[in-house]
């Protein structure tokens, strides 16, 4: 039997590996940009008391390992009574962290938006909200393509931390069965190959999105 | 060259480009400084330039005319090799550029270098290289191409940025510099090079209609002072003014030369007629 | 945490960043050497380079470390720890290096190179005096930046053992049975150092803008 066909029997483990990483993942890049967009939203309101505290979120977050968020998730809030299982501290944390990380993306595009479409948009008596969402959001998500794309391969190679924290992801899959049957290199060979492929298809995914954009017209990103 | 430093008038530096054009022709297949034969090139199948042949003598002035798109500024370039041409010849003081004479193929890299060191570029943008200051980027090639001590490359420069008007600025960097500033930088930078003929390509098109002025007037000197110089340009007045012979190219074509007089009161072509009607 | 957890934290902190420091150093060197060999376009070698960069940008950090750290004894190579936690950060910021050096160069204006070759200098003279001393300028924000995801992903070296600024928490809180003091005051320190290095991006670009004019 060849090492190959060890990792080939362990395929279950790798398989439940590889759900429970694409699961967090998905998960919780949702929630992340659906918070990195609230932030934005949030930050529209020049005089919003949201500001400071926002803007400090943001800021900790990008000062901050991974790692550690999770480790204050994880460890340090059973010390307030809190106590969360691996995979929900993982998450949470993936999803805060990362949810700073696409604020301060979308931010950044925001800032180079003409302000002339938006006196346009309040000319023709759109509220706030709906301005956001049908001509603000659409414009930063074609423009911050490139950076969104970066953004998800980092939330993809960031779930492989909580790998410390005991959920059972890729990473753990390749880690047991290399210490179950001493496959170390063709145990992370498999795994490694699994995170490539989801960053390729994300990759794909993302080139397919930029041409929709330069149909439209958004060529200068 | 030692004396250039210590006595910055202008006649000495004058004699010794003099001497060097004409050291050059001793025994050369002709005295031109500059001589296209037959030069065609085409950018996708377009004909930019079709069977050229232009000389410059030593010390003359040659400025060439024509509409955008008549392919002046690629005849320019062509001149120091910074465009390939399809087929024609290009000597500049008898030596053939871009090709070499005895193997029939392409010049070396360092063959080329070594022609182009005697030729000077003058662009339209300007081009300074913007991480040196001004005083570098008129030694950086006396230094570095052609291996001059960094104590005699300053004293020269510092005597062409004197004749530009830039020697107080000689520690500032590009981006500080104005536009009219940094082409007279530009063109002290080419003449620390003491090339054989310096090329000016639309010198004054990037410069605000006030800046034009100053950038002129530096040219003008240097012509007055036995420069060879080739100039695109679309400034008539200047051209009348300053060359010793005038070249139109229409359509990749040269259609007419003339001296200036010539050129301007007596075109010979309808076209030029046009388009001399045109600027005023 | 009382006061003899300091020296454990701060010792942690070092580690990190003695740690990162040589690996920073050797990802930006061997970052330009890649950059340039895939200029080069040299074929076979450029395919290599292209799935070397490709694979490195999606490898985690925590994923590489392990592989290094267990496959080299199976290679027989005895690899220190020190060494293995090098090897996986240096090979990840190496790709990521890369691709900042070779934006650079690629986008190094037309113009100044033309500039340089009116003056008859070389395409080497051209590099070394004209284009690198500006790609160093214009590099230098995204690098930087890498620097920061680099400590960022630091932490990966723990799972081999490194005791570095967030393994040492465990250490303390093993002891003092309150893990939320060391996590806080390793974050602390965390942030006064990518901190830091947020700040000199911010010169850099400054610098970096000043070359665009």
């Amino acid at each position: 039997m060849t090492n190959w066909d060890i990792v080939w029997d362990s395929r279950d483990l790798l398989w439940q590996g590889f759900l429970n990483t694409l699961s967090l993942f998905s998960v919780a890049i949702a929630l992340a940009f659906l918070l990195g967009c609230l932030i934005v939203y949030r930050l529209e309101d020049p005089k919003t008391r949201w500001r400071l505290p926002l803007r400090s979120f943001i800021d900790i977050m990008r000062m901050l390992p991974f790692l550690v968020l999770v480790y204050l998730l994880y460890y340090g809030l059973p010390s307030a009574g809190i106590r969360l299982e691996a995979w929900w501290a993982g998450l949470i944390g993936l999803t805060f962290y990362h949810g700073a990380y696409f604020a301060e993306i979308l931010r950044g595009c925001r800032v180079t938006l003409s302000n002339g479409q938006i006196e346009a948009a309040y000319a023709h008596g759109f509220t706030p909200s709906r301005m956001f969402i049908r001509l603000i959001l659409p414009q930063l998500m074609i423009q911050a393509r490139p950076l969104i794309g970066n953004q998800l391969v980092y939330a993809l190679k960031d779930t492989a931390f909580l790998f410390i924290i005991t959920v059972k992801d890729l990473t753990w899959a390749a880690n047991s069965i290399s210490a179950t049957y001493f496959v170390p290199t063709e145990a992370f060979v498999a795994v490694i190959g699994f995170y490539w492929l989801i960053s390729l298809v994300m990759e794909m995914a993302i080139r397919y999105a930029g041409r929709f954009g330069h149909k439209r017209g958004f060529d200068h990103v | 060259m030692s004396n250039i430093a210590s006595n910055v008038s202008m006649p000495s530096t004058e004699a010794s480009a003099d001497n060097k054009a004409t050291d050059h022709a001793v025994g050369n297949r002709s005295d031109h400084v500059v001589e296209v034969r037959r030069l065609s090139k085409s950018f996708d199948e377009v004909e930019v330039l079709r069977d050229i042949d232009l000389e410059v003598s030593s010390g003359d002035v040659v400025t060439i005319l024509g509409s955008s798109g008549s392919g002046k500024s690629t005849l320019l370039r062509c001149i120091n090799w910074l465009e390939k041409p399809d087929r024609g010849t290009i000597h500049i003081s008898g030596q053939r550029i871009g090709i070499d004479e005895n193997s029939r193929k392409p010049m070396s890299q360092k063959a080329l270098a070594k022609m182009r060191a005697k030729t000077a570029m003058v662009f339209q943008s300007f081009n300074l290289w913007p991480h040196l200051t001004v005083l570098n980027n008129v030694t950086e090639a006396p230094i570095h191409v052609q291996g001059k001590k960094r104590e005699e490359a300053e004293a020269l420069a510092l005597s062409f940025l004197e004749k530009v008007g830039m020697a107080h600025k000689r520690d500032a960097y590009p981006f500080t510099l104005s536009g009219g500033q940094k082409q007279r930088v530009a063109i002290a930078r080419a003449l620390a090079m003491q090339p054989e003929v310096i090329l000016f390509d639309e010198p004054t098109s990037a410069l605000d209609p006030e800046l034009v002025g100053e950038v002129l007037g530096v040219i003008k000197s240097l012509s007055a002072e036995g420069y060879t110089m080739v100039i695109v340009t679309h400034e008539m007045d200047f051209a009348r003014a300053v060359s010793d012979q005038v070249v139109f190219l229409e359509k990749g074509l040269l259609i007419e030369k003339a001296d200036p007089e010539t050129f301007f009161t007596q075109p010979k072509t309808d076209r030029v007629k046009r388009f001399l009607e045109k600027q005023h | 945490m009382d006061a003899s957890a300091w020296p454990m934290l701060l010792e942690g902190a070092w580690t990190t960043l003695w740690i990162s420091g040589i690996s920073i150093a050797i990802g930006i060197i061997s970052g330009l050497g890649i950059a340039l060999l895939r200029i080069a376009k040299i074929p076979v070698l450029e395919q290599c380079l292209v799935l070397y960069i490709s694979l490195g940008r999606a490898t985690p950090l925590v994923t590489l470390t392990l592989f290094i750290f267990l496959t080299a004894p199976s290679l027989g190579l005895n690899m220190d720890r020190s060494l293995a936690g090098i090897l996986a950060l240096s090979l990840n910021t190496t790709a990521f290096n890369a691709e900042v050096w070779r934006g650079a160069f690629n986008n190094f204006s037309r113009d100044q190179r033309e500039a340089a070759m009116a003056c008859g200098m070389t395409s080497f003279t051209c590099f070394r005096r004209i284009m690198l001393p500006q790609m160093v300028i214009t590099s230098l924000p995204g690098l930087v930046n890498e620097m920061s995801f680099l400590i960022k992903g630091s932490p990966s070296i723990a799972v081999i053992g490194i005791v570095d600024l967030t393994r040492v928490t465990n250490r303390i809180s093993a002891v003092t049975y309150e893990p939320l003091p060391p996590i806080l005051a390793a974050a602390v320190l965390y942030m006064a150092i990518i901190g830091g290095l947020i700040w000199l991006q911010r010169i850099a670009e400054r610098h970096a803008n000043r070359l665009a004019i």
